[in-house]
């Protein structure tokens, strides 16, 4: 080759010249990277295997065996039975070997691509400030056209189009969830997760500024992106080891609709007929609304589940399923008092009776009307429980706030 | 009692939800209402999960917070609470200098996640809820609890409200 790539990716295009046509490259590279960190087709296994075994390469190893599974429940198992082949090591004060080298492999790799994106982000020209509401940014709540007419930098745009919407749609919305349901840990991590198509966010931010003319990165660091950008094209999650590297499939469904008001195609996952995630081996995650729930919400949404569930998000999404009326009434719930609540104009507090037997201890239900509408212009209802011995729907919700009813009466605004 | 903002520099007029999203960087969902000026709150207010409440109301079960644990509010802000999925931040944003934040709050209730201490306008943004104006003051920020089905957890029984 005789000159440097500009970045991993594989679209070929020339280098754009005005404002529009770098947002606009950057807009189709990014779709690119969203369509390999959503993809549902069977790993690539040779170039998977081939990019992992460049990775060990930087690290002076010798290409590791390669265990490959279905799914990320599935390689649990896998991990938990050689966990000083696979566990990130403590390294605190006086137990971390002097040199970073005598570290353990899975904590050099871990440096390899710290490193990497140290120096990545140097070429960029911006240190990453730590914010970590990164993922949005002014530009971010405008269209391009009014971005850019409203005089925001082609680099912010360019975020704004393609960094942003993928951290949101890849790392918050598809990712975190999958984690969540598949790789549920007590105590220390099995292993580091790295997560092949779902590290497309911050490979991509790097591709695309590059593509677009933003930065230029040196040869020996687009090789090595190059690497990770092999893994995120061709399999899903993986766990180095000492002499072994764990492979997963991708999943085999992948379900997405659109976040509410997205203005540059940000995805959430969702699907109310099934899991909105499943892997062949049957390992799924089911998701309502980008709300993470339990399959039981989807399948069987009975009031005595609902109540044992401590995530309110989840409660509000199994009974939205049956509808908050029927369920007052499956549930027994009889209504105690009612009162205007401080601070959200027009709108009650209600306080309900729980039957004994459904709560295990003497409770009642606050339902309370949300201070902001919802996209569709409805308000969200919320039911907390309250210890039982009160009355007054005010008080009750002072109680939940640590407040005397007194004082939650003085609330002003709620938004 | 919601009052006409002090004009906080170095903007001339009060500002809308989409100034302060344009200065902090920071988002909301698009379909709240962005030109309406936001309402600066001299009291008891919440947002969502979160509560900020002035000083005085609970200054008798508190034991006074550290100056020394005092740091000043960056323009980017600070994050105060996410929910448990990972996303929608409760920020607190104020201009450079005017707001302090201290964690170290020592509340009886286990609520609290700290103190704000500001000499100008704050405001508190969330990708769903909007943004809301916060007086100058002293106020304490908890969060909700509900009762939990089981007699474990805090204060046998009761549950940080998780969303």
């Amino acid at each position: 080759m005789t000159r440097p790539r500009r970045g991993p990716s594989k679209i070929r295009t020339s280098l754009p010249h005005s404002s529009g046509e770098r947002v606009e490259l950057a807009q189709i590279v990014a779709a690119d990277w969203l369509r390999h960190a959503l993809s549902t087709r069977p790993s690539d296994r040779a170039r998977a295997e081939a990019a992992v075994t460049g990775l060990f390469r930087r690290l002076g190893e010798p290409a590791p065996d390669f265990v490959w599974v279905p799914s990320p429940a599935a390689a649990r198992p896998v991990l938990l039975d050689a966990p000083h082949r696979f566990r990130p090591p403590r390294l605190r004060g006086t137990e971390a070997p002097a040199r970073p080298a005598d570290w353990p492999l899975v904590s050099r790799l871990a440096n390899l691509v710290a490193d990497l994106r140290e120096r990545l982000d140097e070429r960029t020209g911006t240190e990453l400030v730590w914010q970590p509401w990164y993922g949005t940014t002014a530009p971010g709540t405008m269209t391009v056209s009014e971005a850019l007419a409203g005089g925001s930098s082609v680099r912010d745009v360019v975020d704004a189009v393609g960094r942003h919407p993928l951290r949101t749609t890849v790392d918050d919305a598809v990712r975190a969830p999958i984690r969540a349901e598949l790789m549920r840990t007590e105590g220390e991590a099995p292993a580091l997760t790295w997560y092949g198509q779902h590290d497309a966010a911050w490979i991509a931010h790097y591709d695309v500024r590059a593509r677009v003319g933003l930065a230029t990165y040196a040869h020996d660091d687009v090789a090595h992106l190059g690497l990770w950008a092999e893994l995120a094209r061709s399999t899903g999650w993986w766990w180095p080891g000492e002499g072994v590297c764990v492979m997963s499939e991708r999943p085999a469904e992948i379900h997405t609709e659109p976040q509410p008001d997205a203005l540059h195609g940000e995805l959430r996952l969702h699907r109310d007929d099934g899991p909105a995630v499943r892997y062949t081996d049957g390992a799924a995650v089911h998701v309502l609304h980008g709300v993470h729930v339990p399959e039981w919400v989807l399948t069987d949404p009975t009031p005595e589940r609902i109540h044992a569930e401590p995530n309110v998000e989840v409660r509000r999404s199994a009974i939205e399923r049956i509808g908050w009326a029927r369920y007052i009434v499956r549930a027994g719930l009889s209504l105690v008092s009612s009162a205007p609540d401080p601070g959200n104009p027009d709108s009650e507090l209600q306080l309900y009776d729980v039957p004994l037997a459904l709560w295990g201890r003497p409770t009642r239900l606050l339902l309370a009307v949300n201070g902001s509408v919802e996209p569709d212009g409805r308000r969200r209802r919320y039911g907390l429980s309250v210890p039982a011995h009160f009355d007054d729907p005010v008080a009750a919700a002072g109680w939940s706030y640590g407040l005397s009813g007194e004082h939650y009466a003085r609330l002003l605004r709620r938004t | 009692m919601t009052t006409p903002m002090p004009v906080p520099m170095p903007l001339t007029t009060p500002p809308t939800l989409a100034d302060l999203t344009a200065r902090t960087g920071l988002d909301v969902l698009g379909h709240l209402e962005r030109e309406v000026t936001i309402p600066v709150v001299d009291g008891l207010q919440a947002q969502g999960d979160l509560i900020v409440i002035p000083y005085a109301f609970v200054a008798r079960h508190l034991r006074e917070p550290r100056r020394s644990d005092r740091r000043r509010v960056p323009a980017a802000g600070i994050e105060l609470l996410r929910s448990a999925a990972g996303g929608n931040p409760h920020t607190l944003v104020a201009d450079e200098g005017g707001c302090h934040w201290t964690d170290r709050v020592a509340d009886p209730t286990g609520l609290a996640l700290g103190m704000i201490e500001n000499t100008a306008v704050a405001y508190l943004i969330h990708p769903e809820h909007g943004g809301t104006g916060i007086a100058p003051g002293r106020y304490l920020v908890r969060r909700q609890r509900e009762r939990a089905a089981s007699r474990q957890g805090l204060r046998g029984g009761d549950q940080l409200i998780a969303d």
